[in-house]
Parts: structure tokens; sequence; C-alpha cells
């Protein structure tokens, strides 16, 4: 028998954790410690204690921010948490062909989010292809001002998002539904009920655990939006930037030589503090469920 | 429990010593001897180079220019470093935050400011008293900052915009080639005819005005010890309301309001818009791109003021081997080098003995011989206008700024007391 020394676990737990605290730990204290200063990239920046927090109470930006990235999660929370599922209850029938369906569903998630944002840009321009076609079929007698449009330009960065993301969620689901017990189903079936009540009372109880996870994923990601709506106003943030997600003001804020790393900071924080507001409420509503 | 302490006390002390590092200040060397060692030293040794976006199309020509140095100065060994178009402030950001800049680097003159203000670079007026004698007051003044005493950079190569017109555009629209816009108002009128004849389908005007188009309305954009933006005032507000009523009439397509210079060059490649803006060598650019469009472009100086874009060659003041650095920076910027450079493409030499070179200031008959000549004879009387000081924040802001006055969204008084309160802001940040 060997004898085992008290540092052996910190020996092999060491490179993860030290991985950890670099790449993990490092930069969220970071990012607190210059939250609090008016430091730049190249050095520099003094303590400048609640300063920027201040800041964020009077930036007209940032309202308009937060209420884009408010609306993008409410309107993609329910979108991607129901269609996938709906998706995956059509595919995940055995029935020949069904495999063509499926990868071509998922085909939209292996794309890169700036190329796919670049290809609608194109199709919603105002001499796009949507566009083009409405106006074809005499729908509309000028174009419809899908990028240029405070409101529409945020919901054409849904629709992309949503179209994105289907596949995705419809794969977490599949795999959620084949461990439905199939006994449930007949033993429901014998008992006559119809198939949307053996989907409500079995199928949906036996998925939610994953429709919560989902739905928290769903949350954090909307609220943190960035290529979509960065891509499809050509990273001016819309009319009059008010097509800014509060990601995009941190980007604004902390490029270049002159990033005020301080002001990016509180913003970040701001956002990590309102991204745990969702994930709570949605992890307490799963308890209470369950 | 004591082992969890002393894990924690580790972390907590390498946290404390990289908080040291995230808000450090930068090396600074003493100017003087630095200078003085790049005045007097024996140029030997290794230096590096790094320049922007220059290969794979002009490999060749830079491979000659350093071996022609190694020529010069036999035993120097020369490490050319080449970035990639995309990214490049970044990368020098990098560079410069982990002290590891080549020893002469190409810096446009807003990216020289920031290094120059944090005390990074060398004055090379110091190192090098000849430099405003032999090179153009422009490219000179473009590297000496308010509040900065020093000449950060040699300046390199020139460029400036000339208008570009699609002249079929133009003509099937009842418009004449030969009697171009030259003011706002002349501008204007003309969209108005191309509108009405084109039926709305193809647009003169196709980009938003910026911070140029108010300096040439008249407006200063900042005070003179650059601590404050001052572009709010009446004249400018004057100048909006002209964009929004066109934009109103229909005189601009709805893109302007988000789109960025690109999407107004997008738009006269596409052959719906038939003015834009552009250097010396865009209708050559342009012949790769659209070669059916190229052919049928006319070029003219822009209206007022013409912008002056400088590239120019940086020395850190860290350079390990500064005599060399200055020779290699002066090398590559001599009137020879920089004859050679721009014979290979519309840039301009930043030497005043270039001025007189007849290649630059004689067309060879061809629409984009024409430009070039264009384009030089504007250099005369170019000025830097972006200052300095507008950083991405700020230009971003001032362009929704702009498109909130010019959609009509916030009068134009609003839209630039807010644009100036909010880049004041970032600027006393």
């Amino acid at each position: 028998m060997t004898h085992r020394r008290w540092f052996t676990p910190w020996l092999l737990a060491g490179p993860a954790l030290l991985w950890l605290a670099v790449f993990n730990l490092w930069p969220a204290v970071n990012t607190v410690i210059l939250s609090f200063t008016n430091a730049k990239p190249l050095g520099g920046g003094q303590f400048t204690g609640l300063e920027n927090y201040g800041r964020l109470l009077d930036d007209e930006q940032l309202a308009d921010a937060l209420l884009n990235s408010i609306v993008f999660m409410l309107v993609c929370l329910p979108l991607l948490t129901v269609l996938p599922l709906l998706l995956a209850l059509l595919v995940q029938r055995k029935i020949p062909g069904i495999t063509f369906f499926r990868t071509a569903f998922y085909t939209p998630v292996i794309a890169s989010a700036v190329v796919v944002a670049l290809i609608w840009g194109w199709v919603l321009d105002d001499r796009g292809l949507v566009n083009g076609m409405l106006q074809q079929s005499g729908l509309t007698d000028s174009p419809v001002s899908f990028l240029t449009d405070r409101w529409l330009l945020l919901f054409s960065a849904i629709a992309l998002t949503v179209w994105k993301g289907l596949g995705y969620y419809m794969v977490i689901y599949l795999s959620a539904l084949a461990n439905v017990p199939r006994e449930l189903h007949e033993a429901a079936a014998v008992d006559g009920a119809s198939p949307l009540r053996r989907f409500w009372h079995v199928t949906l109880p036996g998925v939610r655990p994953t429709m919560m996870l989902i739905s928290v994923l769903i949350s954090v990601s909307a609220l943190r939006v960035f290529s979509e709506l960065y891509v499809l106003s050509h990273g001016q943030g819309g009319p009059g930037g008010r097509d800014m997600s509060v990601v995009m003001l941190i980007q604004m804020y902390s490029r270049g030589f002159n990033g005020h790393l301080g002001y990016a900071s509180a913003l970040s924080l701001m956002l990590f503090v309102i991204t745990l507001g969702p994930m709570l409420l949605l992890m307490r509503l799963n308890r209470k469920a369950a | 429990m004591r082992r969890i302490w002393a894990a924690l006390t580790t972390t907590a002390l390498t946290a404390a010593a990289l908080t040291g590092c995230g808000l450090g200040s930068g090396d600074s060397k003493n100017s003087d001897s630095v200078a003085s060692a790049a005045a007097t030293g024996e140029v030997k040794g290794k230096v590096s180079i790094q320049t922007w976006a220059l290969k794979p199309k002009f490999t060749d020509y830079m491979q000659g220019v350093i071996d022609g140095f190694k020529k010069k100065y036999p035993g120097v060994e020369v490490d050319w470093l080449d970035q990639p178009g995309e990214g490049y402030s970044d990368k020098v950001l990098s560079q410069a935050a982990a002290g590891g800049l080549p020893d002469v680097v190409n810096l446009p003159p807003d990216f020289a400011f920031p290094l120059a203000k944090k005390d990074l670079l060398l004055d090379v007026a110091k190192a090098d008293p000849k430099l405003a004698d032999e090179y153009v007051a422009g490219g000179v003044e473009a590297y000496r900052y308010t509040g900065q005493n020093g000449t950060f950079g040699y300046p390199w190569y020139l460029n400036t915009d000339v208008n570009y017109w699609n002249s079929e555009l133009l003509t099937n629209n009842g418009l004449d080639p030969k009697k171009l816009p030259a003011s706002l108002d002349d501008l204007i009128a003309q969209a108005r005819v191309m509108k009405e004849k084109s039926g709305g389908q193809t647009y003169l005007m196709s980009r938003k005005p910026g911070l140029g188009d108010l300096y040439n309305a008249g407006v200063k954009i900042m005070s003179d010890d650059g601590k404050s933006f001052t572009f709010n005032t009446p004249e400018a507000a004057a100048l909006l309301d002209k964009y929004r009523d066109a934009f109103k009439e229909g005189l601009l397509p709805k893109d302007v309001l988000t789109n960025t210079y690109v999407g107004n060059s997008k738009l006269f490649n596409a052959g719906t818009a038939a003015w834009t803006t552009g250097g010396g060598n865009f209708i050559t650019s342009l012949a790769t791109d659209n070669p059916t469009l190229a052919p049928k472009m006319t070029s003219s100086p822009t209206m007022g003021v013409p912008p002056l874009y400088v590239q120019g060659l940086s020395i850190p003041k860290t350079t390990k081997n500064p005599a060399a650095a200055v020779a290699l920076a002066r090398w590559v910027t001599s009137p020879e080098n920089q004859a050679a450079f721009s014979h290979l493409t519309s840039v301009f030499p930043s030497t005043k003995a270039s001025a007189n070179d007849p290649f630059f200031s004689k067309s060879d008959g061809s629409n984009s011989g024409d430009a070039k000549v264009v384009a030089f004879d504007s250099l005369a009387k170019a000025k830097l206008i972006q200052p300095v000081q507008v950083d991405d924040a700020m230009s971003t802001i001032i362009n929704q700024q702009i498109a909130l006055a010019i959609s009509g969204d916030a009068s134009s008084k609003q839209a630039l007391d807010s644009a100036v309160e909010q880049c004041n802001k970032l600027l006393k940040g």
C-alpha cells in the first residue's frame, strides 16, 4: 500500500486550476478592478470610485441598448424554446428520408454567425431579394426598411437568431425525447388520451428539465447578442445607434488605443448581474414545477 | 483548512501582481539619450521594421528597399514583418502594451498619437534635425500633436480624396459630366434631377456628411488646445438640415442612415450611385471589381479642402538599435524609394524632392491617369481634417448622431450637441 501525500490531489488538479485562475478567475477579478478606474489599454488609469457606475445611469444609449437586449431575449425565449421542440417532434419519427431534414435543419447551426448575418443583410437590403420579391409581387410599392428602421432591424436580427438556433436546440430536444419512456405514451393511448393530451401530459413533463436548460441558455445568449445586430447594422448599431445591444456598447467603448476600459468593465458587470436574473428565475420556476 | 488558505493566498497574490500589470504605465526612456544615440551611433546590428498590408502585392518592392539598405550598411540585418490589413490597430496595441514594438513601425498619425501621449515614441526630429527641411510640411505636421513636444514619425506616403463620377449614369439621367457640382447646393439640385429622371432608381448622393463636410462648411471641429470638441455650431446644424431635407425628399437612399463609407462605394460600384470619393488609385482598383464601370468614370477635385491621408514610420523609444532604426526609416522614406513606390501604385511621396516628378503632374490620357493628377494637385491644399483625438467610439457616436439628425428623429442641433457632449466625455475619460 502506497502512502498518499497531501499535495498529490493539488498536483493533479494544479494545471486545470491554474488555467481557470488565469483565464477565468483573473479576467473576472480584473474586470471588477478596472470598473473602478479610468484605465486605458496602454496602461495607467486611476481609481475613480463609483464614477463609471454613475455614468451608467445617464447614458442614453445604454437605456436603448438595455431595451433592445431585453426585447431580444423576451421574443427569442418563447420562440426558441417551443419551435425546436415542435421541430424535434416532427423529425424524431423514423420515416425514410428524415435524416435529410434533420441535417437541413441543423445546417445553419454550423455556419458562422457573421457569414449568415452578411447573407441575411444582402437578402433584407433595400435592393435585396426579399424587397425585390415584395415589390414585384405588388405587395409593397417601396422597399421595406428591414435594415434602416429601428424595430424592423431588431426583429430581423431576432428572426435570424431564431432561424440559426432552431437546429441546435432541436438536437438537444431530440435526445430528451428519446429518454421519455415509450410505455407512458402507450399507457396514455390505451387510456384514450388524444395526441394533444399525450403531448401535454407525457411529452412536456418528460422534457421539462431540458426545456429549462434551453431557456437558461437562450436567455443568457440573447442578452449577450452581438454578431447578428453588429453585422446587419454595419457596426453602426442601426439608425442613430438605437439598435445597439449592451455587448455592442461594451465593444464600442473598449476597442482601440484609447479604449475606455473602466466604463466598458462597468457595463460588463452590469450585464453580468442582469444575466443572472432570468437564470435564477428560471431555475426557481424549475424547482417549483419539479 | 490551512491548505485552502494557502491556495487562496497564492491566488490573491497572483491577482495582485497581475493587477499591477493591468494598471501599470509604459516604459518611458529618456528621449534625449535615445535621440542622441540615434544621431551619433553606428548603423549596424539587427533592426526590425513592421509594415501594414504590403505583402504580397509589394513584396518585391519592399524586399528591394531592404536589400538596398543592407548594401548601403554592410553587416546590418533587417527583420521585415508585414501585418495584415484587418486588425492592425489591435496588433500594434498589443505590441505596445507588451513592450514588443519593432524598431521601425508603420503608424498613421492617429495610431501614433496615443503612443506618443504615453511617451512610447521617439521624437525623430531630435534624432534627425533635417527632417522638416526634407519632408513636406503637411506630412511632418501630421506627426506633431497639440500638448506633445516633438515629431513622432517620418511621413511616408500620402494620399487624398478625389471625386469620382459615373459619367454614363449622369448622361442617362439628364446631367452633364462636364458641369459637375461644385458645392453642396449644386449637388442637391443635380441629385433632384437624377431622382426625377431615374424614377428614384439611382442616386447622386449616397453618403451622409462627416466631420470633413462640417470642416468645409467653416465649422471648427476642435478647440485649439485639443481638449474639447466644438462642432455643434449653427453652421453645422444648417448643413445637417440641408441633408435632412434632401433625405426626406428621397435624394439619398435609406442606407445612408446605417451605412459607413463602404456602403457608399458599394452603391457606386454597383451602378446605383453616380458619385463617390476615393484615393488617386480608385479607378485602377475598381477595374478588378467592375471592369465595365471603370472606363465610364471621370474624376474631379473634392468640394472644399481635400483631406490629407498620411502614412508614416515611427520609432519606439524602447528600440535597442536607435541608429539603425532612424537610418532605416529615413532610407525607406527617401525620395528615391518613395518615388519607386509611388510609380507602382497611386500614392504620393512625402519628400519635397519628389514634388517636381512629372510622373505625378502629367496624365497619360487615361481616366486613371487624370485621377492621379487631380489627386496630386489636390495634395497641395490638402489638410489633416479629422483630429487625431477622434477614436473609434467617437467616430461611431458622431455617425450615429448625424444619422439621427438626417432621419429627422432628432433636430440637427440636438444631435450635434449630443455628439459633442458624448465625445467630450470620452475625451476626458
